[in-house]
C-alpha cells in the first residue's frame, strides 16, 4: 500500500522527465546545433551568416537590395525580385489559393448533398495526413510527365504534348491536391455546425436564400477557412518533398536550397537558412495556434437537411456535378496513372516492376538504390520508430491529462516537433550525431539508421499523443474513483483501467506512426546521404526520372502501406488528426 | 463496521465555498443520509468522507483514527454513483472482483465464491459472463453496489445511486438497497436530492444547505419538528406564516402561544420555544394537518387550484395575498372554505 502511495508520487513526475529527456535528445538537441552553428563562426559567436542571407539579393530578393539602398524600391517598381524566401512564400500563397478554391466547393457538396459513398469520401479526405508527399510526386509524375497518362492520351489523339513537369503550375496543383481535402474538411464541419434553424429563422425575417447564406452561413464558415488556409500557407512553405521532386532546383524552395546546401557540404549556409525559416514557420504556427484555439467548433442539434445530389437537373447541381467532375479527375487521376504506369511496360502490362523491387539485385553497383534494401531499411524504422514514439506518446498524453503545475509547459515543449520541419531535425541529427558530440572528452557518434529513427519518432509521436489525449479525456471520472475506492492505487488505475480503456486510440495513434514512419522523406533524405540507409520515399525520389516503373512500383507498396494504416486509423480514431 | 466522525470540515473550490464547517457523527451500521438542494455539499460531504477530496479545514475520522493525507484506496469504503461506473471492459463478475485484487475476501472465501454470493445478494446470480454494456440500468446499479460490496468495506457510500432510474423501479431498488444493508449492518452514507427519499430509507438523516448542516434527526423528528424554516419548506410540504406573539401564557414546555399574523389570531400549542410576546416568529402547518370547517384557529380563503392525487386531493388557496396549500380525503367543490388547524399541530420555528 505504502509503495503504491510512492509510485504515484513520483510515477508521473519521472515518466515526465524521462520523454523530456528523450525529446532533448531527439529534438532539442539537434534543432539546438542547428541554432547554434548558425550564429557561431571560427568558434565565436557572430550573426555573419544570418547577416549574409537576409542582405543577399539571392535569398531575400528586394528587401535585400532594400537594405542597402532604399531607392531601388522606386527604381524597379513594380518588378521587384522575390528571392529564394519571397519565392516560397509566393509558391505557398498561390497553393493557398488554389486549396481554398478547390476545397471550398467540396465543403459544400460534403455539408449540404446526399449521395452514396458520402461517408466514405467525408472519411477519406483525411488521408493526406498519412499520404507520403513522395507518393504525390510520383503520382503527378506518372500523370504529367513525359512518358505520363496525359501526354501519352494526346500522343495517341496525334495532339502535341505538354511539358507541365518543372513548372510552378504542377507544384501548385500537388500542393492544392494534398491540402484541399484538409480545406474541404474544416470547412464542412463548420458548415454541418450552423443548425437549420438559425437559416429559417432569418428567412422567416425576410431575408432571402442567397441573403440568409451570406448573413448567416458565411461568418460561421469564414473561421474555418481561415484556419485550413493558414494551415495550408504553413505545410506548402515547408513543403519539400513535392517541391525538389516537381520543381527541382529551378524552383527550389528554402527547404529544397537546405538540402541543396547539405549536399554541396556547405553547413554554414544551410544551418543560417534553416535557422531563418525555423523563426518564420515558429511564428506562424503560433499564430495558427492562437487563431484556432479561439475557435469553438459547434454542433448543430437539427442540422440542415441535404439535398440528393443526383435530383432533378438545375444549374446549382449542373455546376456541383461539374466541380465533382474536376474534383475526381485531380484527385483520381493522379493515384490511378500511378497504379497503370506502375503495371504497363513498353509492351503493355507487366509485373515487371514489381519483380525488380524483390530482386537480391547483386549485380547492382555499390551506389546504386536496391529497392529490395529500401522495403527492408523502411519496415525496420517502421517498427523502430513506433516502438519509441507509441509509450513516448502515450506518457505525453497521460502527462498532459493530468493536473500538475507546469502541465502547459511540458504540453507546449511536447508539441514543438509540429513546427519545426523534418530537413531541420535531419539537418541537426547529421550534424548532432552523425557526425559525433564530444561528452566528457569521449566523442559520441551514432549510426545513421538510429538517427533516421529518431527523427521519425519525433515526427510520429504527437500524432499518438493526439490521438489518445481525447479518449483519455473521455473516461469517466467516476471510473477511477470506483476503482480507487476498491483499493486500486493511481499507477494502478491508470495499468488496469485507463489504458485498456484507450488501446483503439492507441492503435490508431501507433498507425499514424507507422504511416508517418513509412512515408517520411525530409529529415530521411538527408540523414541516408551517401549511405545505404535509405528508404521507399528515398528511393522513389532517386529513381523519379530515370526509371518511372520501379518508382511507381514504390509509390504503390507505399499506397498499400498507407492504405492499411488509414483505415485502421479511420475505424479506431478519433477523427481527430491535425486540425481534422 | 466504524463510526464516522466530521469535525468542523470546511472545503473551498477556488473562490466558491462548498462547505462551511460541517459537522456530524454517523453511528456504527447506521443508514445516514444526507439530503438538500443542489448545490449544498452533500455530494463534497460525500466525497471527503471517501477522500476524493481533501478539506481545506477541519477533520474526518473513522472510529476516532484521523483520515488526513490517508488517499481513497487505503480507507476502506465502497463508492457507488449515480452513473454506475462499471468498468466496460470487463464483465459484470471481473467488475465485482475488481477490488479482491487488493484485499482478501471475507470469512475465509475464495475470489469466485464471494462473487457469486455478492452477484446473489443483489438478485443478479448467473449474470457474472454479460457485459455491462447488456445490462438495463438498474441491474448495472446493482452490479456496482455488489463490486463496492465485494472487499467488505467498513462505509458503503452511495451518492445518488438512483437517479438516473425511473420511479417504479427506484422504490423497489431503494427497498433492496436497505434490506442488504440492514443485513450486512455496514455504515452507510446515502447523498440524495429526494426527501421523500430520505425520510423513506434512513436510519437518520442531515439537511444540508448552502454548505451546512441545517437539522440532523431521524425521518420522523426531522418532518415533525423542523428546526429550522428551510427544513420546514424542504422536507415534506408546508405553510409557513409569519406574525407577531401577541399572548404567551405560563413559562415551561407544553405552553401556548398566540400569534397574530395580519390581525388574525392563531395560537400554537405545546412549544418549547423561548418567545415573549412582540417577538417576530414564524410558525408552520403541514397541508393535511388543515382541515376544512375545523374547530380551531378558523380562516376563510379562495380556492384557487385543486390536484387529484389519488387517495387525497390538494388544494392551493389564496388567503390574505398568501398561498396556503391543504390536502382532505374528500372533495370540496367551494369556490370559498373556511380552514383551521388544532393548536398541536402547528410549530414554531
Amino acid at each position: 500500500m505504502r509503495t503504491g502511495r510512492l509510485v504515484d508520487r513520483v510515477g508521473v513526475p519521472l515518466f515526465a522527465v524521462a520523454t523530456l529527456a528523450i525529446l532533448a535528445v531527439t529534438f532539442f538537441y539537434p534543432v539546438g546545433i542547428v541554432l547554434v552553428e548558425a550564429v557561431v563562426v571560427d568558434g565565436r559567436l557572430s550573426p555573419a551568416t544570418i547577416l549574409d542571407i537576409v542582405r543577399s539579393e539571392f535569398f531575400f530578393g528586394i528587401v535585400a537590395a532594400a537594405l542597402d539602398d532604399p531607392g531601388v524600391l522606386v527604381d524597379s517598381f513594380p518588378d521587384y525580385p522575390l528571392g529564394l524566401f519571397g519565392f516560397t512564400a509566393y509558391q505557398a500563397l498561390l497553393s493557398t489559393i488554389a486549396s481554398v478554391l478547390l476545397g471550398v466547393p467540396g465543403a459544400y457538396v460534403l455539408a449540404r448533398f446526399e449521395f452514396p459513398g458520402r461517408r466514405t469520401v467525408r472519411s477519406l479526405t483525411a488521408l493526406p495526413f498519412v499520404m507520403p508527399s513522395i507518393m504525390v510526386a510520383i503520382g503527378f509524375v506518372a500523370t504529367f510527365g513525359d512518358n505520363g497518362v496525359l501526354n501519352d492520351a494526346l500522343r495517341a489523339l496525334g495532339l502535341p504534348t505538354l511539358d507541365l513537369l518543372y513548372t510552378l503550375q504542377i507544384i501548385v496543383l500537388a500542393h492544392a491536391f494534398y491540402d484541399a481535402p484538409l480545406i474541404a474538411r474544416i470547412t464542412a464541419a463548420a458548415w454541418e455546425g450552423v443548425d437549420a434553424s438559425v437559416t429559417e429563422t432569418a428567412r422567416s425575417l425576410g431575408a432571402s436564400p442567397l441573403r440568409a447564406f451570406r448573413d448567416v452561413i458565411v461568418p460561421q464558415l469564414l473561421p474555418a477557412i481561415l484556419t485550413g488556409a493558414l494551415l495550408t500557407f504553413i505545410f506548402s512553405f515547408m513543403s519539400f518533398a513535392i517541391v525538389l521532386a516537381l520543381g527541382g532546383l529551378e524552383l527550389a524552395t528554402v527547404e529544397v536550397w537546405v538540402y541543396h546546401r547539405v549536399n554541396q557540404l556547405d553547413y554554414a549556409t544551410a544551418t543560417g537558412l534553416a535557422t531563418l525559416e525555423m523563426m518564420f514557420s515558429l511564428a506562424l504556427t503560433y499564430g495558427y495556434l492562437r487563431y484556432e484555439a479561439r475557435q469553438r467548433a459547434s454542433s448543430a442539434t437539427r442540422p440542415a437537411p441535404r439535398r440528393d445530389l443526383f435530383g432533378s437537373v438545375t444549374p446549382t447541381r449542373l455546376a456541383v456535378w461539374a466541380y465533382c467532375g474536376i474534383a475526381a479527375l485531380i484527385f483520381v487521376v493522379p493515384i490511378a496513372s500511378m497504379l497503370l504506369a506502375s503495371v504497363t511496360g513498353p509492351n503493355g502490362f507487366t509485373l515487371e516492376n514489381y519483380a525488380f523491387l524483390v530482386e537480391r539485385q547483386a549485380d547492382a553497383y555499390g551506389f546504386q538504390v536496391k529497392p529490395l534494401t529500401a522495403i527492408t531499411n523502411s519496415l525496420v524504422y517502421g517498427v523502430g520508430s513506433l516502438a519509441i514514439a507509441v509509450p513516448m506518446g502515450v506518457l505525453l498524453a497521460v502527462i498532459s491529462t493530468r493536473e500538475f503545475t507546469g502541465r502547459k509547459l511540458v504540453d507546449t515543449l511536447a508539441m514543438a516537433p509540429f513546427a519545426v520541419s523534418g530537413v531541420v531535425v535531419g539537418l541537426g541529427l547529421l550534424r548532432g550525431f552523425v557526425f559525433g558530440t564530444e561528452v566528457f572528452g569521449y566523442r559520441i557518434t551514432i549510426a545513421g539508421p538510429i538517427a533516421i529513427i529518431a527523427a521519425h519518432a519525433v515526427g510520429a509521436y504527437p500524432f499518438v499523443t493526439r490521438n489518445v489525449v481525447p479518449a483519455l479525456a473521455g473516461i469517466d471520472g467516476t471510473i477511477v474513483e470506483s476503482a480507487r475506492s476498491l483499493g486500486a492505487s493511481r499507477t494502478r488505475v491508470l495499468l488496469d483501467i485507463e489504458l485498456p480503456l484507450v488501446i483503439p486510440g492507441v492503435l490508431a495513434g501507433a498507425a499514424f506512426a507507422f504511416a508517418i514512419s513509412i512515408g517520411e522523406f525530409d529529415s530521411t533524405v538527408i540523414l541516408a546521404t551517401g549511405g545505404s540507409g535509405y528508404t521507399m520515399p528515398v528511393a522513389i525520389e532517386r529513381f523519379i526520372g530515370r526509371r518511372l516503373g520501379p518508382a511507381t512500383a514504390m509509390g504503390c507498396v507505399l499506397l498499400a502501406v498507407t492504405a492499411i494504416s488509414f483505415v485502421v486509423i479511420d475505424r479506431l480514431g478519433e477523427g481527430r488528426g491535425l486540425g481534422g | 463496521m466504524a463510526e464516522i466522525a466530521l469535525d468542523g470540515v470546511e472545503k473551498a473550490f477556488d473562490d466558491t465555498v462548498a462547505l462551511a464547517g460541517v459537522t456530524l457523527d454517523v453511528r456504527d451500521g447506521e443508514f445516514f443520509t444526507l439530503v438538500g438542494p443542489s448545490g449544498c455539499g452533500k455530494t463534497t460531504t460525500l466525497r471527503t468522507i471517501a477522500g476524493l477530496e481533501a478539506p481545506t479545514a477541519g477533520s474526518v475520522s473513522f472510529d476516532g483514527v484521523g483520515l488526513a493525507g490517508v488517499p481513497t484506496e487505503e480507507r476502506n469504503v465502497g463508492i457507488v454513483f449515480q452513473n454506475y461506473a462499471l468498468f466496460p471492459h470487463m464483465s459484470v463478475a471481473e467488475n465485482v472482483a475488481y477490488g479482491l485484487k487488493f484485499a482478501d475476501p471475507p470469512d475465509g472465501q475464495s475470489v469466485d465464491e464471494r462473487v457469486t454470493d455478492l452477484l446473489e445478494l443483489v438478485d443478479l446470480a448467473g449474470m457474472g459472463d454479460r457485459e455491462p454494456g447488456q445490462l438495463s440500468g438498474g441491474q448495472q446499479q446493482r452490479v456496482a453496489l455488489a463490486r463496492a460490496l465485494a472487499p467488505a468495506p467498513e462505509v458503503l457510500l452511495l451518492d445518488e445511486p438512483m437517479s438516473a432510474l425511473d420511479a417504479r423501479l427506484r422504490e423497489r431498488l431503494r427497498r433492496q438497497v436497505k434490506r442488504i444493508q440492514s443485513d450486512l449492518g455496514v455504515t452507510t452514507v446515502y447523498v440524495t436530492h429526494d426527501q421523500a427519499e430520505a425520510l423513506a430509507i434512513s436510519d437518520r438523516l442531515a439537511v444540508m444547505h448552502d454548505g451546512g448542516v441545517e437539522q440532523v434527526g431521524t425521518p420522523r423528528e426531522v418532518y415533525e419538528q423542523p428546526a429550522t424554516e428551510f427544513v420546514a419548506s424542504f422536507v415534506g410540504e408546508n405553510n409557513l406564516l409569519r406574525g407577531d406573539v401577541t399572548e404567551a401564557d405560563g413559562g415551561g414546555d407544553g405552553r401556548t402561544v398566540t400569534v397574530s399574523v395580519d390581525g388574525a389570531e392563531f395560537s400554537i400549542g405545546a412549544t418549547d420555544a423561548a418567545v415573549g410576546v412582540g417577538d417576530s416568529v414564524t410558525f408552520c402547518v403541514r397541508p393535511e394537518a388543515l382541515s376544512v370547517d375545523g374547530s380551531a384557529n378558523r380562516f376563510s380563503v379562495d380556492v384557487e387550484t385543486a390536484e387529484f392525487l389519488g387517495e387525497t386531493t390538494r388544494y392551493y388557496a389564496d388567503w390574505e395575498g398568501r398561498t396556503v396549500v391543504f390536502r382532505t380525503p374528500d372533495s370540496h367543490d367551494g369556490r370559498q372554505l373556511t380552514l383551521g388547524f388544532d393548536p398541536a399541530d402547528a410549530r414554531l420555528l
